[in-house]
């Protein structure tokens, strides 16, 4: 079942969609908190701007012809409006923020811009602590608690207020932005709180550092219960992604599995079982045509090999027959000398005719296996022709049939005696299916690189309808008479396996009581280097020989 | 008893042909289908032994034609076929049964023996009528017990009687079924032979019906 292909896609379905998930999630978790973060700090400056106004609007006036201390206090505000460039004192300020952080030293004439010097301790400012404190926490935290607080160190690094929710915090020593500002959360003060704290630098020099925090845990919670709702709706998504992915395979299987069931369906018995092809511009439907074109052919194959083999036991099973009927009926009662002599004569052609049957039988099945014992001789056809007419002259001169042949010279590779069994079985032909009186001629050229031996007879013919079945296996066109002739129907079958063997190609033209022309096309050795039937000493050799006389 | 033999192979056709005369049947032959359906349907044969693979018409089609036109005649298929479609199919077109070469000859008569007898609607080998007895397996008759010496030709009529007892069979019947090609019905040959059988086993078994044929009464 783990090896299935619905379960392996299903898997990594579960396993991709996990990872996108996961992944989306957590991006989505960490914006969120900057977000938030974000939040916190827009609220910490704005907090930190209202508590250095109410600061100065608690402070007291300076004298008129020191108005620039004032407005100098206006352009200190990093969130004051542009410095001009017209004021020194401006742009001195300005650029005394340094990056480093470390505040400088106030002017020389600093402590002369206030009308009254601080004292040392509380009221600071020379404004009474205790309302402005009030004012402040005030401001705060408005009417319910916000968790802010502010803590304000003067240019000594002394702390000269802090508000009542404010923890215990050390001179901050820390590096300010370019801004006069430093923001930073801060971990692990007094025990285990997370806070957010904004540090203001150089409102004035008395509220030299300004620190406005809150603490960081109202959000952390919400934001873990945001991120608890992220994770459920992750699953959720997760589930209804595997369950669709799980249909989805399914339903992509379920052609597959239909095509397994039909495949099987088809075997030795019911070859006619088909694939159902329903869409045939899918992938899956283009497989089942493909298959189904294979099981045609398999089929078609399977019928031929079937019919072969009914027809090869048909044909070895008459004369064993034939045998078995005469021997019983032999000795069925004492016979005449003659009667024994007439059952033996007829056993023995029956067992020429098996004997003849199985030759061919074996030399086709020989064939078929596709290890043909061919060898590859250097041979020229004209003396073949003649040995082969030799050869069936006798039958022809019993028959009274002019045999004529017109041969030349011609080289070429192949097997002598399986090309010897072509000729003969072709001129037997020609003869056998002869009128009595008849022309039988043979004639070899070449052509076009190939050397064609022509037979021509003035025989019964073959009529149009049955010339392409002539060299099927066991197809006789007339069965009575070439049973008569002791044929098995196997001649020109073997012929054209042999013809083919050697990549040459037969072919027939007849009209019926005109005559039959069957023509044998072999390549000529350059012709067979080209197509590889050689192996590649035999193509040296071929190679080495003079060109072929045309 | 009256057979034909259909079959293209004539070393197969002649052996069978032979045998079956040496049987006592009277046998005629035909080498290609259309000559052989010709006889079937022409003659009125006791049965018919059709090979599957013929020359001109195959075997399945002088069958079905055979059937077609009405002819009972028992039919056993000869084939070298012996794939189980192809004997259901000949069974099916109506063949009566189905025998694979190569046979052995005496397995050919004892089923055309066996043919001929399930078509007369008698399946028992013996046949008993009163005191009398008619073996068809060893073509032997016996009267009380007593075996009685007949000649093939008289075993023949006489069992073509028994076989075809209580009803009346004409004279023209009996050349049909029991002569071949050769004999003529002209003659009074089977006169001779009634009277012979008469002579041995008893002279009540078979009743003349002058003008029209002899009868053994069931």
């Amino acid at each position: 079942m783990f090896k299935s292909l619905r379960w392996r896609l299903q898997v990594w379905h579960t396993l991709v969609l996990l990872i996108v998930l996961t992944s989306f999630g957590a991006i989505v978790h960490r914006l969120h908190w900057q977000t938030r973060l974000q939040q916190v700090d827009a609220e910490l400056d704005r907090t930190a701007g209202d508590v250095v106004s109410q600061i100065r609007r608690r402070m007291p006036r300076p004298p008129g012809p020191r108005m620039g201390g004032r407005r100098q206090f206006h352009r200190d505000d990093p969130r004051s409006e542009q410095v001009p460039p017209s004021d020194p004192h401006g742009v001195a300020k300005a650029d005394a923020t340094t990056p480093d952080g470390v505040v400088p030293e106030p002017h020389a004439e600093s402590p002369a811009d206030f009308v009254n010097p601080p004292p040392r301790e509380r009221p600071y400012l020379g404004i009474d602590s205790g309302p402005l404190l009030a004012e402040l926490e005030q401001l705060l935290h408005g009417d319910e608690g916000s968790g802010l607080y502010f803590v304000i160190w003067n240019e000594k690094g002394e702390q000269v207020l802090k508000s009542k929710l404010a923890p215990e915090i050390d001179y901050p020593h820390l590096q300010l932005g370019p801004n006069g500002r430093s923001i930073d959360t801060v971990r692990e003060r007094r025990g285990h709180q997370v806070y957010r704290e904004l540090i203001h630098a150089g409102p004035h020099r008395e509220v030299r550092n300004l620190l406005v925090g809150r603490s960081l845990e109202p959000d952390m919670i919400a934001h873990r219960h945001s991120g608890w709702l992220l994770a459920a709706t992750g699953l959720v998504i997760l589930a209804a992604g595997t369950l669709g992915g799980g249909w989805l395979s399914a339903r992509a299987i379920r052609p597959i599995t239909a095509m397994t069931a039909a495949a099987e369906a088809i075997s030795a018995q019911n070859l006619s079982e088909r694939i159902n092809v329903q869409e045939t511009d899918s992938e899956l439907g283009k497989l089942a045509t493909v298959l189904n074109g294979t099981f045609d052919r398999l089929q078609f194959a399977f019928e031929r090999q079937q019919q072969f083999t009914a027809d090869a036991s048909h044909e070895l099973r008459t004369p064993l027959s034939v045998i078995s009927a005469h021997t019983e009926l032999a000795l069925s009662r004492p016979r005449s000398g003659e009667d024994y002599r007439t059952a033996l004569e007829t056993c023995q052609r029956a067992s020429q005719r098996m004997r003849t049957l199985i030759d061919s039988l074996l030399v086709l099945a020989r064939f078929d296996s596709g290890t043909p014992a061919l060898k590859q001789d250097r041979l020229d056809l004209e003396p073949l022709i003649q040995d082969s007419v030799a050869l069936v002259q006798t039958l022809a001169e019993a028959r009274g049939i002019h045999l004529e042949s017109q041969t030349q010279p011609c080289d070429l590779l192949g097997d002598w005696d399986r090309l010897s069994q072509v000729v003969t079985n072709l001129l037997t032909n020609a003869i056998r299916y002869n009128v009595d009186g008849g022309q039988v001629m043979i004639t070899n050229r070449i052509e076009k690189g190939q050397a064609i031996v022509s037979v021509k007879d003035t025989g019964i013919g073959i009529a149009t309808d049955q010339l392409p079945r002539i060299f099927d296996r066991f197809y006789q066109v007339d069965k009575a008479r070439s049973r008569a002739e002791g044929s098995c129907g196997l001649g020109l079958s073997i012929c054209k396996t042999i013809v083919e063997a050697h990549g040459g190609t037969i072919s027939v033209t007849s009209e019926p009581d005109v005559g039959t022309t069957i023509e044998v096309r072999l390549p000529l050795p350059d012709r067979l280097v080209a197509q590889g039937h050689l192996a590649s000493d035999e193509a040296q050799l071929v190679s080495a020989m003079p060109e072929q006389p045309v | 008893m009256r057979v034909l033999v259909v079959e293209d192979e004539p070393d197969v056709l002649r052996a069978v042909a032979l045998f079956l005369r040496e049987e006592g049947y009277y046998v005629d032959t035909a080498e290609n289908g259309d000559d052989g359906l010709y006889k079937g349907v022409t003659w009125d044969y006791d049965a018919i032994l059709l090979d599957v693979m013929l020359p001109r018409r195959d075997g399945w089609s002088v069958l079905s034609e055979l059937r077609r036109q009405k002819k009972s005649t028992p039919v056993l298929m000869l084939t070298a076929r012996d794939a189980v479609k192809d004997r259901v199919r000949g069974l099916d077109t109506g063949a009566d049964d189905y025998l694979v070469k190569p046979f052995e000859l005496s397995e050919l008569v004892a089923r055309v023996r066996a043919l001929i007898r399930r078509s007369a609607g008698k399946s028992e080998p013996v046949i008993v009528i009163g005191n009398v007895s008619i073996d068809t397996t060893s073509r032997t008759v016996s009267v009380d017990g007593n075996p009685v010496a007949l000649t093939a030709k008289e075993y023949c009529l006489l069992e073509f009687l028994a076989v075809h007892r209580g009803e009346l069979v004409t004279r023209t019947k009996i050349y049909d079924h029991l002569f071949d090609e050769c004999d003529s019905s002209l003659s009074n040959l089977v006169d001779v032979y009634v009277s012979n059988i008469r002579r041995k086993v008893g002279r009540e078994l078979i009743t003349t019906r002058r003008g029209m044929g002899y009868i053994i009464e069931g």
